[in-house]
């Protein structure tokens, strides 16, 4: 589903992530570790248009969406969390669920000014099928509440919410489980196998061990930019590179 | 006509660049942008014309009390005005920047009307005569004044160590706490200072022009067209950005339509912003992603 | 707790509180409505003609919000919206004889022009580069009107041609009143429909998080660009129903002084709320006639409520209402 082909990532002057290539395809759920600068964001933000590769190609179904705008592969089906601030503070989760159907919602600026039927209706069936979508999550408790004032477990939820809600085919979590307790983990971790039983492709960047070694398929580890790498939890976990990388030792 | 305009130009451009270097390195010192620095130098022109006519002391006199004044004036919006609102959001900030302007403009108008006032030159003489080119002597110290105000600026900005840390702090108030910054009186002090150029600019200024409680408006415009044109937050860019303006106003003045020289500045603004808003002399900062 | 107990409890009471919420709305607007329309039996002609100012600033303050507050940039244009409002009305009316209707849509069609151009360098740069544009846009929109005198009649402004109509019941200002009520209505309605929507609700994301915003498949550009145009919309018809107000048209009216009338009403009203503007507007209007006799007054008291605003209510009036009465809180204000 989504293929990297030897993608270069510079910014300032520092090449970020180096001659990288990976495939995800349905259902699975790829890792990305490695220490703190090694171009795991910055992956992140090449294949979601946030950052234009310097080189290389990011191909979706097939089809080439290098240098096209964050609005544009968000539309492809594409679906991506930020480190710490993806979730709209102000605004309440019912809204920032709704937002995720930004661009499945089919009302018109004519329509909803002089107040058409159509485009009534279309807003209330996006607010019906937000309001579905966080009560398959189990927290329509939280509709009302603004999302700035959720704890970081729940914020986690409503922004995988807001994704699936868009159907999306490709989730992209940019270290999901920061500030998450050792619960919350685990429910996060159940979540997550839940999607990808679904077919739902999930690339997820994380630090926290206990869960990446749980739920992916495939862990990949990235240092100074390069894959150094690619292969399944407990393999990588005998890796002697990796280890080096980590530890910092030969 | 030629060179008479662009002298002419660099003239005033010369007290654009001081206003605008003012703003700058108020900006860079505290990331705020401050709509009411055009109100510091119309403070700055009435307080040397107040103390200058109003009590009849002498130049020197006069003067060194409004710097005096205006240094104390900016050190008291940040401490009253600006520190309370802690850490509130741009949109906060860039407010009370412009509900302080407009308080400053009232206090003004109030007490000496919509009139316009007058001061005398501070250099008095004949013009002279360069074939082409005629200058007053009061143009020369509104060159020298500037330079030499905007040349101590970048000695303490790039040489001085004070200057180096001070350009720290802007960039990680944290990390210049941690190095033994008092940044609240730092951020104070700059206020204080960017005030104070404002008075600066009015000394050598107001001479020439009038003074009347709206002068701050166009100064502020000219100000921000000087440091969008050089790129906005450059030290050097507001200073090339202020003669440029100065001569391109001169010019368009000149050689076109006398009612352009008012908008002169509005055309940069929007022109620059539109197609270079990096600034014809800056260079693009990307933030980092 | 199971998930489907949980869903279906909480959908029942949603259902029940909405419609409960929605019948207390009807109530509320029906009564308010039947006040607005029968004031004018309750007022002289000089109160006449101040609250009509108020019905105008009310249309320019929720046009105003629309930026400021929701798609939450910093932009000194408005008084530059307003004034290219009220000199298309006036100018259509005066050079074209247009009928009252015309010249007003005349109105928002430039006033949204003025917004789409305005929006323009907010596609590149944001926060106080589009201040400063904007800033720029306004005074030199005022240098227009001075000096391209043979169409704006220059410094000294024109009279706008007084529509028979208006005249029809009884008083010139009451006249007035039903025609600026009736658009402040639809338009201020038509503005609450579409913050509702999911061009509302791009705004606010916009202003929250540009580039969570982008992620969700938001086109930031063409965000701001509504915003914009539909911010210089409404203040553009309010332009249009000044002149008629005033019979006049000056470029004094749309300098320095109107945009700081126009930011205190909008920050004592409350940064993204429809309620609170209104509500600030009929609070601060009355204000300028009170004051215009004493040099520098006006100044002083408006930047005195700006500051004690930003210190100690910065979510205005929305905000207090929003705290005491749930009911009547805004979708989108902020938190």
């Amino acid at each position: 589903m989504l293929e990297v082909r030897s993608i270069t990532v510079r910014f300032a002057g520092l090449t970020a992530v180096s001659d990288l290539s990976f495939d995800v395809g349905e259902g699975e759920i790829l890792a990305i570790m490695g220490p703190n600068g090694a171009g795991k964001t910055s992956a992140f933000n090449a294949i979601t248009g946030f950052a234009r590769p310097a080189a290389g190609e990011v191909l979706f179904d097939g089809r080439s969406i290098t240098g096209l705008k964050p609005d544009a592969i968000a539309a492809l089906g594409i679906r991506r969390t930020f480190q710490n601030n993806g979730i709209l503070r102000e605004m309440s989760v019912l809204e920032n669920v709704l937002m995720g159907l930004e661009l499945s919602t089919a009302s018109s600026m004519a329509g909803v000014v002089f107040g058409l039927p159509s485009s009534v209706r279309a807003e209330q069936e996006a607010v019906a099928a937000a309001y579905a979508q966080l009560a398959s999550l189990g927290v329509s408790a939280l509709a009302e509440r603004p999302a700035g004032s959720l704890s970081f477990g729940q914020q986690r939820l409503v922004e995988i919410c807001r994704a699936l809600v868009s159907g999306a085919r490709l989730i992209m979590l940019d270290e999901p489980a920061v500030g998450l307790s050792p619960m919350e983990r685990l429910q996060l971790g159940e979540v997550l196998r839940d999607l990808a039983a679904r077919g739902i492709a999930i690339v997820l960047v994380e630090h926290v061990q206990d869960l990446v070694m749980a739920v992916s398929d495939r862990v990949l580890v990235l240092n100074y930019g390069k894959k150094i790498a690619e292969a399944a939890p407990e393999e990588v976990r005998r890796n002697k590179l990796v280890l080096e990388a980590y530890l910092g030792t030969a | 006509m030629l060179a008479q305009l662009a002298i002419s130009g660099i003239v005033v451009g010369s007290v654009y660049a001081l206003v605008a270097l003012g703003m700058t390195i108020l900006f860079r010192a505290t990331s705020i942008v401050n709509f009411g620095h055009g109100e510091f130098f119309m403070l700055g022109a009435f307080a040397i014309y107040v103390l200058k006519q109003g009590f009849g002391w002498s130049y020197p006199v006069a003067i060194a009390i409004a710097f005096g004044l205006l240094f104390l004036v900016g050190v008291l919006v940040e401490r009253v005005l600006i520190r309370p609102l802690g850490s509130a959001p741009f949109l906060s900030f860039a407010m009370m920047t412009v509900a302080f302007s407009f308080l400053f403009k009232g206090l003004t108008r109030f007490f000496y009307g919509r009139d316009v006032s007058m001061l005398p030159p501070l250099l008095n003489g004949e013009p002279l005569d360069f074939g082409s080119v005629v200058l007053f002597p009061q143009d020369f110290l509104v060159i020298a004044g500037a330079g030499a105000t905007m040349t101590i600026f970048f000695l303490f900005f790039e040489y001085t160590q004070v200057g180096k840390i001070v350009q720290a702090a802007s960039q990680a108030p944290r990390g210049a706490a941690l190095v033994g910054i008092n940044v609240p009186a730092f951020h104070s002090a700059m206020w204080g200072v960017a005030a104070l150029t404002g008075a600066v600019a009015a000394l050598l200024i107001a001479p020439s022009t009038l003074v009347y409680p709206d002068m701050g408006g166009q100064m502020l415009v000219h100000a921000f067209a000087a440091m969008t044109l050089g790129g906005f937050g450059s030290l050097g860019g507001a200073v090339l950005g202020g003669l440029s303006l100065g001569i391109i106003e001169n010019l368009m003045g000149g050689y076109v339509s006398s009612s352009l020289v008012e908008i002169s500045a509005y055309l940069v603004i929007m022109l620059v912003l539109l197609v270079r808003p990096q600034g014809v002399f800056g260079e693009w900062r990307t933030s980092r992603v | 707790m199971s998930k489907t107990a949980d869903s279906s409890a909480t959908g029942n009471y949603r259902v029940n509180h909405l419609a409960r919420g929605r019948t207390l709305r009807g109530l509320g607007l029906a009564t308010c409505l039947a006040l607005l329309l029968g004031l004018p039996l309750l007022v002289n002609e000089y109160q006449q003609f101040v609250v009509n100012t108020m019905v105008i600033y009310a249309l320019i303050a929720v046009g105003f919000n629309v930026v400021l507050g929701y798609l939450g940039q910093l932009a000194f244009a408005n008084a530059a919206f307003f004034g290219v409002g009220a000199y298309a009305t006036g100018l259509t009316m005066v050079h074209l004889a247009l009928p009252l209707p015309l010249a007003l849509l005349a109105a928002g069609a430039a006033g949204t022009v003025a917004g789409i151009a305005v929006a323009l360098p907010a596609l590149r740069v944001q926060g106080h580069y589009l201040a400063i544009f904007t800033l720029a846009f306004g005074e030199l929109m005022r240098w227009v009107y001075v000096h391209a005198d043979a169409v704006t009649f220059g410094p000294s402004g024109f009279n706008v041609p007084r529509p028979a109509a208006l005249g029809l019941l009884g008083s010139p200002e009451r006249g007035k009143y039903y025609l600026f009520l009736a658009v402040a209505i639809i338009a201020i309605g038509a503005t609450v429909r579409l913050l509702r929507s999911r061009f509302g609700r791009a705004f606010v994301a916009v202003r929250n998080n540009e580039r969570a915003a982008a992620s969700l498949g938001v086109s930031v550009a063409r965000a701001k660009i509504i915003a914009f145009g539909w911010s210089g919309f409404l203040v553009g018809v309010a332009g249009g129903l000044y002149a008629l107000l005033n019979g006049r048209v000056t470029p004094d009216s749309f300098g320095l002084a109107q945009l700081l009338l126009n930011f205190a009403i909008v920050m004592i009203g409350g940064l993204g709320s429809v309620l609170g503007s209104i509500l600030g507007a009929i609070l601060l209007t009355g204000a300028p006639e009170l004051l215009r006799n004493f040099a520098g007054i006006e100044e002083i008291v408006f930047s005195l409520l700006l500051i004690g605003v930003l210190f100690f209510m910065p979510k205005g009036i929305g905000g207090l209402i929003a705290a005491r009465i749930p009911a009547l809180r805004e979708p989108l204000h902020r938190e």
